[in-house]
């Protein structure tokens, strides 16, 4: 997610300026420093950009979903967890393959 | 029943027997424990690897087994040596239909996720399932080393018929690779409640156990997802929300746990599937 407005701690020190992209451990480091909440930018074409599901051309998401969808055991029965394990292993899998080579 | 399990496979070896008397002996310490250690170069090597790897991630390097020992206790050490000594203990087993180093890589991976799993669920003694982790499928590897025939036809059957291996196991064998790994950590003197978590990995909801298989449950369905390494099962394996509901965390707690996943596999699977000090054919 992206920070809409600028993130300081209790004394007006900066902590993270506006328009940085937080990762999930960040927000747990910000988390720990007392940061109860902050402003993130919300949908229009800036989320999409960086939605790597959004990035990904759509034959390449169909045959990466098609992939993931295929091992597994029946499908169809899936519950709410393994749902949700899906569509985290297919963000997964989508900045595998959007991640610029070494 | 199960007469593939091999009696032979007892003992963990020397080392661990050695500090098994250390911890038993009234004049035990820390170097003593170290001493037997570092009698093994290779386990020596492994648990520094181990020990300075982002699994449990601390701040200074550790340069010895004393080091070692005294930050991350006896307990874990000796689940390591376990660990270690297990590998080892299979490394005959033929790659027929299963590849090996494909095999620990996904036991390795189910003992990390059951691991961060109970981490995060603050459960006491989180290595303990590291181990029941490492150990969930090693049932398999008993069945290629000791019934080959058998296996053989487990393995064309559950190719032919599309169904799940255990399923195709049950029918050729009348028995699956969880019994046959219940029966070995049994006989190795494991502690229940994880023989248990091992047992019913596929079905925690029958164990009396019911939180430690849900754990290596989860931890199993998540890693086959990930498509890290196989045990020769070619589907994921379906995961029953019950354990899910057992084990209490929110699924908002699932990305952290996959990240923690492919950052701690490569340095764990460093430590123990890589042979730095053996001398190369």
């Amino acid at each position: 997610m992206i920070v809409a407005r600028d993130v300081k701690n209790i004394d007006g020190m900066l902590l993270v300026p506006s328009g940085c992209e937080l990762s999930e451990r960040q927000i747990d480091i910000l988390q720990a420093w007392g940061v109860a909440e902050l402003e993130v930018e919300a949908g229009g074409e800036m989320a999409q950009a960086h939605d790597p599901l959004a990035q990904l051309p759509p034959e390449t998401l169909a045959r990466v979903t098609a992939e993931l969808r295929g091992r597994y055991w029946k499908p169809d029965e899936f519950g709410p967890v393994p749902a949700e394990i899906f569509k985290l292993l297919l963000l997964r899998q989508a900045r595998r393959i959007l991640r610029p080579p070494l | 029943m199960v007469q593939a399990v091999p009696r032979s496979l007892g003992s963990y070896g020397p080392v661990l027997q050695e500090i098994e008397q250390a911890l038993l002996s009234t004049q035990c310490n820390l170097s003593t424990i170290g001493d037997a250690i570092q009698k093994d170069p290779d386990l020596t090597a492994r648990l520094l690897r181990l020990a300075n790897s982002p699994f449990f991630g601390f701040a200074n390097r550790l340069s010895t087994v004393a080091e070692a020992v005294s930050l991350l206790g006896i307990q874990q050490i000796q689940d390591m040596i376990v660990a270690s000594s297990v590998l080892e203990q299979f490394k005959g087993v033929p790659d027929h239909f299963v590849n090996k180093d494909s095999f620990w890589r996904h036991s390795l991976a189910v003992g990390i996720t059951a691991r961060l799993l109970a981490m995060e669920r603050h459960l006491p003694k989180p290595d303990k399932f590291f181990v029941a982790g490492l150990l969930h499928d090693v049932g398999r590897l008993v069945l290629l080393a000791q019934a080959a025939e058998s296996a053989q036809a487990v393995f064309e059957l559950y190719q032919r018929e599309r169904m799940l291996l255990r399923d195709a196991e049950k029918k050729i064998l009348g028995y699956d690779h969880q019994q046959i790994a219940a029966e070995l950590l049994q006989s190795w003197s494991y502690p229940p409640v994880l023989v248990q978590a091992v047992a019913f990995h596929h079905s925690p909801a029958q164990s009396v156990a019911k939180l430690e298989a849900a754990v290596v449950h989860i931890a199993d369905h998540l890693v086959s997802a990930m498509g890290i390494g196989s045990s020769g099962e070619q589907f994921i394996p379906p995961l029953d929300e019950r354990a899910w509901n057992v084990l209490g965390l929110s699924p908002e707690a699932l990305p952290k746990i996959i990240e923690a996943v492919d950052e701690q596999i490569l340095a764990v699977e460093e430590a123990f599937l890589k042979n730095e000090n053996r001398p190369r054919p």
